[in-house]
Order: structure tokens, then C-alpha cells, then sequence
């Protein structure tokens, strides 16, 4: 029966070539859009990787009048470390880090300060980026950015000084400086708060206590993201937290959560296809396949109605044609789904190879835009290669799919082929 | 002798039209029988009724034992699988098979080995004069040729009785005769029983006997 199958696609080979040449090319639009769908996704998780969490928290603070001294990165506002126990008691938190961002205003240059507590998993994140050096130990010692460090004749043993205070370098880090919270100076987070603290002039713009911080990184699992963040969002929404009241007489601001979703409306690409649309086109696509293979299954059927009926008169049961035609069906979706496949893989292969950018809020890479020759140059961008792959999930399920659309038409065959009379057949000839 | 198929009162309608009507009559083993009768006066729908193609509306056919009449659509293609053998006008050959898997074709529902399957074909191709075509496919046979390898089909499960409707309509007179010679041969040498439909004379003069049609009744035996 096998020989016989095989023969029939091979010998009578032009609908079966049409039906394995349309699912090959469902299959891989199938794969690939798919796979671009969840590159895009992954893709918006990248700007992540530097901070080891999935969500990150900032709230909306008020513009200085004055920009001199040591200000929280405008327009922050602080954050109370009440607001990080409450989220500690969230069911599915797996880690919370807390950083102070600052801009320093000295009468030399101009520094962008983290405050970071180095033994937390941002911290520890940062630790990995050190090219010279190490971690500080002490409240006086810094890690400085690479090019800062060069622009400013900085290496590990040297002195500087930030706001009047003496520091040690004691690390120097490699960033790309597009990173989410990008830095000159890292210090540790009770002297980057003391620092904060003691500034009048941003004492004078919000009303800072030497705990506060003013950005939050959560890791959460992926699946509880969503409810975790409509969670945080109740939090948040709570009087005690929004309505504080700045030296201004200003309301304090709302609060910005930015999940890797929020990132995925920020990437700029023409293949960049959400997760439902994909599945409609998926489903418009796998229709489509069912109804080109049926229709042409019957149509080879009609064509081989004296050939079926040959074989029922030298004593083949309905049970024995179904099976041969099933199994005929069955090799051309094997067939078309393995060309497909195959084609998807090298899709894939060149898909990797392009670049997708990211532009990152500029809230969460605070440059003082009015030092910049071009403003423009505050925008950050992020570019990455597309991280796509191959999902065996996906394959698994479009293979199943394909599977189900052959064996309805295999069901729509029966049917047929039991109807066929062989001496009506014969009649005919 | 004792009788292969045993016809009993048989009727079959089609639409309004009676096209078998009462028929009775028997057939002995090793006999070698032709059916003639003028364009739908219902030989053909007879062989198909013989041969398990068809139902009956009335009346029974017992062949080779076994009523044809009580037998399900499953049963009724064992039966011809293992009892019956065709060879038909038009040859009915599958074109995507060659001659040694056309010959097996009945076969192929089995679970027979694909050595046993080409051994039992290479034997019967031999039969029919074949061994130096078997790798062919029909397209490339002449009409004797593809006749010859419906005839070979059709003994290759060793039936009990061959059915041949008009097996040289579609051939000229030399083939048509030569064909002929090969059925009756085949009669001769093995015992094989035929019944053929026909309505050429001197096709039916071959015969042991002849059944005349008429009307879907017997008009004459002789």
C-alpha cells in the first residue's frame, strides 16, 4: 500500500505538488510569523537584562527652578520604602532591588550618581559589568563608568570628589551607556540617600527622607507579570503614597510602571506582529490550507473515481482505499510540513541577523537634556540583534494543526469514497 | 460437473426500468460461457450482479458456494477478491502502477511480501506471455498488451470464475483474436471457468455456450 501511495504523488504529481507546495508555505509563514511574534516579545525584555527584574517602578516629580547641587534625577520624585515592603508581600515576587539616582551638579563637571545597595541583584548585576577593580566595600569608595572614567582621568586608587565629598575609585564598569539607569558614579545607597538628604536644593523641590529611593526593580515570573502589576497598581492607587505634599506645595505625582510590554510599543520594525494578530493571520492561514487541501483532495478523488472503483472491483474493501488515501494525504502534509520547516529554519537564520531598536524612556536613562549640544542625543536607543529561535512548542503545534486539517480531509475522502458504486463506476467507462 | 453459479428468479431495476427481469439459469464449472445480447438489453448489469458488483432486487445468485444475495459490501469485496477475476473492455489499468504492480493490485489489501507479491506475478505475466514487459507502465503497452495484463490480473488470486466484458471491444480483429485464443486457452489448460459478454458472433461461436439477452430476459440458450 505504501509503494501504491507513494507512486500515485509521485506519478500523478500535479495537485499533489500544489497541496504539498501550499502547506510548505503555510507552515512557514505559520513558523516564522510565530517566532517573530515571540522574538519581538523577548526583544522587549532585553532593556531588562541590566537590572534583573521584569518591572520597574519611578514616580513623576517636579521640575527644579534652580539646577544647581544635588537633585534627584529630574523630574523623579522619591519613593518610600514603605511601598517596598508592600510589595515584598506580594504572592509571586521573586526579588526587589532599590536604586537612588541622582544628578550632580559640581562646579567642574556634571555627574550622574546611583546610589546602590551592591549586595542586591541589580547590584551584583552591576558587579559583573567590572572591567578593573571591584565592588565598594566602604561608604566612601565608587565604581566609576568607563568612559566617564577616561574623560575624567579616572582609574582604580585614584581620588575624586562629588559634592564636596572624597571618594576612592575602587572598580571601574563597562556600560554602552544606553543601558535603563546608565550612570557616571556608583556609590552605595545609604551615602548616595545621606547625600540626597542633606541637599538643600532638592529638599527644596521634594520633600526627601534619608531612606527614600526613586526607582524600584521587581522580578516577578512571567506568567504572574500581569497580576502582580495590576497588584502593584492597587498599591499605588492608595492616598498614602500619591498625595504627599512637596516644599512647592506641588501634589506629587503619579507613578510609571514599565513591564516589557510597555518596551514592545517603543520597537520600531516592519515584522513587528503582536501575539493576537498572529494567531488570526495563523488561523486565517491554517483555514485557508484546510480548504485548498480538501478541495483538492476531492478534486483527485473525482479524477480517480474509475481508478477507486478498479480497485473496488478486484476486491479492495472502502476500508482499504480510505487507508490509501489517507495515507496519500498523510505523506503530503508529512512532505509540505518538512519543506516548510525547513524553509522556516533558514527564515529564522536570516530574521536573526537583523537589528531591532529599542528607544528607551527617557525617564529611565535621565540625562540632563539641556547640557546636550543636540537634544536629540538625550533620545536613548537600544539596538539588538532579533533574538528569534525556533520554538519546538510551535512547531509541535502548527505540525498538529496541519495533522488535523489532513485528517478532516481524509474524513471528507471516506465519505466520498464510500458513496462511489463500482458498477456505476464500471458503467460509465 | 457440478455448478460454479446458480441463478434463481433474479430481477434488478434501475429508475423505472426493469433491466434483469426473472432470470434463471446456472453455469457449470470449467465452462466456457458467452453472454451476448444488442446494446442495453442488460448484460453487463447481469455480469455485475454475478460477479458481487451489483444487488439483486429479487431473486438469488449462488457462486461458488455462496450466496451472493445475504452478503454485506465488505464480504461481497472478499469474495471477489479471492473468487472472482475481471477483464473489461477499456483494460482498466492503473496508470501509476507498472505491469508487475498491476498484476499484484488485488494483492495489495494483503499482507503478502513484496517477494511473494512479484513471484506470484512474475507466474501469471509468464502465463499471459508477459516476462519481457514487466517494468513497463500501461502507457507505454500496446491495447494487446494492456489486455493481456488485465487477464494476468485477474488469475493472479487463482478465482474460481473470470468475468470478461467485451475484452476485445477496444482491439483490433488480429489482438481481438489472439486475446480470445488466450482466455480459451486458459479455460482449456487450467479448468478456468469463463463467462463472457459480448456481442461480436464470431467471439461468441468460441464458446461452449451462449446465453442471448433480450430485454433483461433470456431471449435463447444454445
Amino acid at each position: 500500500m505504501f509503494r501504491y501511495a507513494v507512486k500515485e504523488l509521485l506519478k500523478r504529481n500535479k495537485l499533489h505538488l500544489l497541496n504539498v507546495i501550499t502547506i510548505g508555505l503555510v507552515t512557514l509563514m505559520v513558523i516564522t510569523l510565530n517566532s517573530l511574534a515571540s522574538a519581538y516579545r523577548d526583544a522587549a525584555r532585553l532593556p531588562f537584562e541590566d537590572i534583573q527584574g521584569n518591572i520597574i517602578i519611578q514616580r513623576n516629580g517636579n521640575v527644579p527652578e534652580n539646577i544647581s547641587g544635588v537633585l534627584l534625577s529630574c523630574s523623579l520624585a522619591p519613593i518610600p520604602q514603605e511601598l517596598i515592603s508592600e510589595i515584598k508581600k506580594i504572592d509571586g515576587v521573586k526579588d526587589i532591588s532599590a536604586a537612588l539616582t541622582l544628578w550632580v551638579f559640581d562646579p567642574d563637571n556634571f555627574k550622574r550618581v546611583s546610589g546602590v545597595d551592591f549586595h542586591d541583584s541589580f547590584g551584583q548585576k552591576l558587579a559583573a559589568k567590572l572591567i578593573d577593580g571591584s565592588i565598594p566595600d566602604t561608604d566612601n569608595q565608587i565604581l566609576v563608568e568607563k568612559t566617564y572614567a577616561q574623560k575624567n582621568s579616572l582609574e582604580v586608587g585614584r581620588e575624586t570628589t562629588i559634592s564636596g565629598q572624597h571618594f576612592t575609585v575602587v572598580g571601574v564598569v563597562g556600560t554602552t551607556g544606553n543601558e535603563v539607569m546608565a550612570s557616571d558614579v556608583y556609590l552605595n545607597l545609604g551615602t548616595a540617600q545621606e547625600m540626597a538628604y542633606q541637599s538643600q536644593s532638592l529638599q527644596q523641590v521634594e520633600t526627601f527622607n534619608d531612606t527614600d529611593i526613586n526607582i524600584i526593580f521587581i522580578n516577578v515570573g512571567q506568567t504572574s507579570l500581569k497580576a502582580i502589576t495590576h497588584t502593584i497598581k492597587g498599591i499605588i492607587s492608595n492616598p498614602d503614597m500619591t498625595t504627599g505634599k512637596t516644599p512647592l506645595g506641588q501634589t506629587v505625582g503619579s507613578y510609571n510602571i514599565y513591564t516589557p510590554e510597555s518596551f514592545e510599543n517603543q520597537i520600531s520594525s516592519l515584522f513587528h506582529i503582536s501575539d493576537k494578530l498572529t494567531w488570526i493571520i495563523s488561523l486565517i492561514l491554517f483555514f485557508g490550507v484546510a480548504i485548498i487541501v480538501a478541495r483538492n483532495a476531492l478534486r483527485t478523488i473525482l479524477e480517480r473515481r474509475k481508478e477507486f472503483g478498479i480497485l473496488k472491483t478486484v476486491g479492495f474493501k472502502n476500508r482499504d482505499i480510505q487507508r490509501e488515501v489517507s495515507l496519500e494525504i498523510f505523506i503530503q502534509i508529512l512532505a509540505g510540513f518538512l519543506i516548510g520547516l525547513a524553509a522556516s529554519i533558514i527564515a529564522i537564520v536570516i530574521f536573526s541577523r537583523t537589528t531591532v531598536s529599542i528607544a528607551i524612556p527617557w525617564e529611565l536613562t535621565a540625562y540632563p537634556h539641556f547640557l546636550l549640544s543636540n537634544p536629540n542625543e538625550a533620545n536613548v536607543t537600544q539596538a539588538h540583534l532579533l533574538p528569534i529561535k525556533l520554538e519546538p512548542l510551535q512547531v509541535f503545534a502548527s505540525f498538529v494543526i496541519i495533522m488535523a486539517v489532513g485528517l478532516a480531509t481524509s474524513f471528507l475522502s471516506v465519505w466520498q469514497i464510500n458513496k462511489l458504486k463500482p458498477m456505476e463506476v464500471m458503467r460509465h467507462e | 460437473m457440478s455448478n460454479i453459479v446458480a441463478v434463481n428468479q433474479l430481477t434488478k431495476t434501475l429508475g423505472n426500468l426493469k433491466v434483469i427481469d426473472r432470470i434463471s439459469f446456472s453455469i457449470e464449472k470449467g465452462e466456457f460461457l458467452a453472454i451476448q445480447g444488442p446494446s442495453g438489453s442488460g448484460k453487463t448489469t447481469l455480469l455485475g450482479l454475478l460477479a458481487g458488483l451489483e444487488k439483486a432486487d429479487e431473486g438469488n445468485i449462488v457462486v461458488a458456494d455462496k450466496d451472493l444475495t445475504s452478503m454485506t459490501e465488505d464480504e461481497l469485496a472478499i469474495f471477489r477478491r479471492y473468487n472472482v477475476g475481471f477483464v473489461f473492455q477499456s483494460f482498466n489499468l492503473i496508470p501509476t502502477l507498472n505491469v508487475v504492480e498491476n498484476i499484484a493490485l488485488p494483492l495489495f489489501p494483503e499482507h503478502v511480501s513484496r517477494k511473494d507479491m512479484f513471484e506470484r506475478s512474475g507466474k501469471v505475466a509468464k502465463a499471459v506471455g508477459l516476462t519481457e514487459r514487466l517494468d513497463h507502465y500501461p502507457n507505454e503497452l500496446s491495447g494487446g498488451e494492456q489486455q493481456r495484463v488485465a487477464i494476468a490480473r485477474s488469475l493472479i488470486n487463482e478465482p474460481k470464475i473470470i468475468f470478461a466484458d467485451e475484452p476485445t471491444g477496444n482491439l483490433d480483429s488480429k489482438t481481438g483474436q489472439m486475446i480470445i485464443e488466450l482466455l480459451r486457452k486458459l479455460n482449456s489448460d487450467r479448468g478456468q471457468t469463463m463467462v463472457l459478454v459480448t456481442h461480436d458472433d464470431t467471439i461468441a461461436n468460441e464458446s461452449d455456450r451462449i446465453i442471448r439477452i433480450l430485454d433483461g430476459r433470456i431471449a435463447n440458450e444454445n
